[in-house]
């Protein structure tokens, strides 16, 4: 425990550190040598390298976790303050499937667990997760064995499912923190469940760190939470700018800290230097896309797999998407958060998450994001692989279009797996909703 | 149906699957008819408005539902079962397909805790309150008492058709039919049937051929029984979400605050993904009822695109090959009858577990 522990830390404050910024200069020589090729799109964001080396550096301290610290393997909508407050290390299968995705790993390992018997029909990122799992293979080098797992069904039930299979597979206790749905506003009696469920989670983490939670560490820990998810928020502002200083699908990809180290100062010091870089670009009249002609809502997850493809097809075009209900929902519901009541105000924010509302409310964020954002078209990513985001998109299409005076594209595809894409079939209907716009 | 039920005065309820405390309607005089889909294509053209990689029972049920299927009937309620319910449950009433009332309830998911136990609590409350809106009478706790009485002997009698199977002289169709009555039928009349039936249950075994365990989410087409029959083999021990998981496995005990013998009954129910509880703890449950059903191989019959249950599928798999069970995987989308296809595949299976069983 002890040569673990101090590996650990030797990892993340110095070896990591160090193979990080060996990496940051051999990439400055290697762009000296030949830039890659920008049109369509503005100059690249300086700040992507900063995020490529936390997420390096986050999955290369994973590497040598378990032993040293607790681990926790949690689903992105989990209230992790009492997690960071206990010093767990936090591991984030979503965001794993979304990197094994761009890496096109998908199909290699979900057909590991398919021949299992795990229906094609499942969500992607669990497929692509209970792959991982069960080939040892990865794109991240290791993920460090979980101690406990965390879910909340606050963003799906598909992920209550996962977590049980991952429990059977691993054998350590899992938390389960169940946000029933909301219509219209939470009723008193949905507050009082998750707090119950909070205190519980609470208590089962300490005995997991063999620590107790200290209520002033928690009360920082909400702090940096509730600031890092505004300070999240300030970058997806810069987006009503005109032109937008980046794009839709930036992003998506800088998204990762606050779903992954929300709550941490490394996550906080990113988002102030993403969020001066992105108002410097406002500033000085940079945009995402060279010529940006015509404004975009993204609905639901991304195409991890196919990102660049369709970024460049819409940029050639002239379109940006600017707002996203995805990257939204990280910037909405945090602000509740309130250091001076942890359970009380963590149950009033991850309840109130855009998935677990209902669709009026769904549809007056879109209509809200369209007129601050100036788009003029949506396109709604009919995704296979997360039916609770995909229903009622038809309604929501029909409405935005109806009531706003935006016009809407159904693109299906799947957030993960390529082999529910259909490219031509794609491409052509996306061809034909530009030129609605011509 | 619903409009004979209208004619005696009563307010009428559409409920979506699966679970829902049926006794609070018995007790504040409220009938219930349950929407399982309804199976067969579409019923009108809203089913285009949810995506195809949906279920069938959600895309069925708004079809249904905007086609004025069920105009009849004074409110529906959608239980928070999966992610598809729950957005029908928004979708339907508040983007069109639904006018009157919609009614929620928020079964809660995961372990047996005081949390939860609180929280079904509440929402008993909660749904009674809106009950007495639809009635104009709020919920009498005495009523209560008596229709946790009543539905705990249509239980008792449910749980002794299925666990005896073998001593009941009527073939699946016929019993299927009669169990699945109570989708529809007031809590008396289907405790009279179910009475009658039970009348038939003896101490000589009945059944002869392959005996079978099913599980799955509803059984749907029917004629799979019908088939099943043909072939010569019988349903011994039954685990649908819709007939046998909503027996309970260990009723709570009758006595003290009804409302927390309804919410206690909430966690005495044998295990379903779509509660979400342990895994190992159904495996271990699957396992048992086959084993005591004396079944010689399973039929897994799930709904295509159902979550819940094609995730529990690969553990079903492993568990059941450790055993050396014979397993047969059937999926469908809610369909009037079965494929030829289907059928051939039910025979193959029947005659292989048949041969197993002769093999030495």
């Amino acid at each position: 425990m002890i040569v673990r522990r101090v590996r650990y830390e030797i990892v993340s404050r110095a070896i990591g550190p160090i193979l990080v910024s060996t990496e940051r200069w051999r990439r400055r020589l290697r762009d000296r040598k030949g830039g890659r090729a920008k049109a369509p799109f503005g100059p690249p964001l300086e700040s992507t390298r900063k995020l490529k080396e936390l997420t390096t550096l986050h999955y290369l301290t994973g590497r040598f976790a378990d032993g040293a610290v607790p681990v926790a393997w949690v689903t992105s909508g989990f209230p992790v303050e009492v997690l960071r407050t206990l010093g767990f290390h936090t591991v984030y299968p979503e965001n794993h499937g979304a990197i094994c995705s761009v890496k096109r790993m998908v199909p290699v390992l979900s057909g590991a667990v398919e021949r299992e018997g795990y229906s094609r029909d499942l969500c992607g990122y669990a497929r692509a997760d209970l792959g991982s799992v069960a080939t040892g293979n990865t794109p991240v080098g290791r993920l460090p064995k979980p101690d406990l797992l965390c879910c909340c069904t606050n963003i799906c039930q598909t992920v209550l499912y996962w977590y049980r299979a991952l429990a059977v597979h691993f054998r350590v206790p899992l938390v389960v923190i169940d946000t029933p749905f909301v219509y219209g506003e939470a009723r008193p009696h949905l507050l009082a469940y998750i707090a119950d469920q909070l205190r519980e989670l609470a208590e089962i983490a300490e005995r997991v760190a063999g620590r107790k939670v200290d209520r002033a560490t928690l009360a920082g820990t909400m702090r940096l939470a509730r600031e890092g998810t505004s300070l999240w928020d300030e970058c997806l502002r810069a987006g009503r700018a005109r032109p937008s200083p980046w794009t839709g699908f930036d992003s998506f990809f800088h998204l990762a800290p606050i779903v992954a180290m929300r709550g941490t100062r490394e996550c906080n010091a990113y988002y102030r230097m993403l969020r001066d870089e992105l108002n410097d670009r406002v500033a000085r009249g940079v945009g995402g896309i060279a010529d940006e002609r015509v404004r975009l809502l993204w609905d639901n997850l991304p195409i991890w797999f196919h990102l660049r493809d369709l970024s460049t097809v819409l940029a050639r075009n002239g379109f940006n998407v600017v707002c996203a209900t995805y990257t939204n929902a990280w910037a909405e519901a945090g602000a509740m958060l309130d250091p001076a009541d942890p359970e009380g105000s963590s149950a009033r924010a991850y309840l109130h998450v855009l998935l677990n509302r209902d669709l009026p409310h769904k549809l007056s964020v879109m209509k809200r994001l369209c007129r601050e954002y100036g788009a003029a078209g949506a396109i709604f990513h009919s995704d296979r692989s997360c039916k609770p985001y995909s229903i009622g998109q038809i309604d929501l299409m029909g409405r935005l279009a109806a009531e706003e005076g935006v016009r809407g594209l159904l693109l299906e595809a799947d957030h993960a797996d390529p082999r529910a894409w259909s490219e031509a079939q794609a491409y052509n209907r996306l061809h034909a909703f530009m030129e609605l716009f011509r | 149906m619903i409009s004979a039920r209208k004619i005696q005065g009563r307010k009428t309820v559409a409920v979506l699957p699966v679970h829902y405390p049926r006794e609070l309607f018995t007790a504040m005089d409220i009938r219930t008819v349950e929407l399982w889909g309804p199976p067969g294509p579409p019923r009108g053209p809203d089913a285009g408005r949810i995506q195809t990689y949906a279920c069938a029972i959600v895309r069925n049920a708004l079809a249904f539902l905007a086609s004025g299927g069920a105009d009849a009937v004074d409110a529906v309620l959608f239980p928070h079962t999966c992610d598809s319910i729950q957005g029908l449950a928004t979708l339907a009433p508040d983007f069109g397909g639904w006018e009157k009332p919609a009614l929620r309830y928020l079964h809660p998911k995961g372990e047996d805790r005081p949390a939860a136990r609180a929280f079904v609590r509440a929402e008993l409350v909660h749904l009674a309150d809106r009950l007495a809106e639809l009635t104009g009478s709020p919920l009498e706790i005495p009523r209560l008492a008596a229709a946790i009485g009543l539905h705990a002997k249509i239980d008792r009698l449910r749980g002794a058709l299925l666990s005896r199977r073998a001593f009941l002289g009527m073939g699946d169709p016929a019993l299927y039919r009669l169990l699945r009555r109570g989708e529809f039928l007031g809590p008396e009349d289907h405790l009279a049937e179910l009475a009658d039936a039970a009348r038939g249950l003896g101490e000589e075994r009945m059944q002869r051929g392959i005996p079978l365990m099913v599980t799955g989410y509803v059984p749907e087409p029917m004629t799979l029984f019908d088939s099943l029959e043909a072939a010569g083999a019988f349903i011994a021990a039954d685990d649908y979400a819709a007939v046998g998981r909503r027996v309970p496995a260990a009723p709570p005990a009758v006595g003290g605050d009804p409302l927390d013998t309804l919410a206690a009954k909430a966690f005495a129910m044998p295990p379903c993904p779509t509660r979400g509880g342990d895994q190992d703890a159904r495996m271990e449950y699957l396992a048992s009822l086959y084993r005591h059903s004396g079944a010689a191989g399973l039929i897994v019959h799930v709904q295509k695109f159902c979550e819940p249950e094609l995730f529990d599928f690969p553990a079903i798999r492993r568990r059941f090959a450790r055993i050396g069970a014979p397993l047969l995987y059937l999926e469908g989308e809610l369909e009037n009858s079965l494929s030829g296809q289907v059928i051939t595949r039910l025979e193959a299976f029947v005659e292989m577990v048949d041969a197993g069983r002769m093999s030495p």
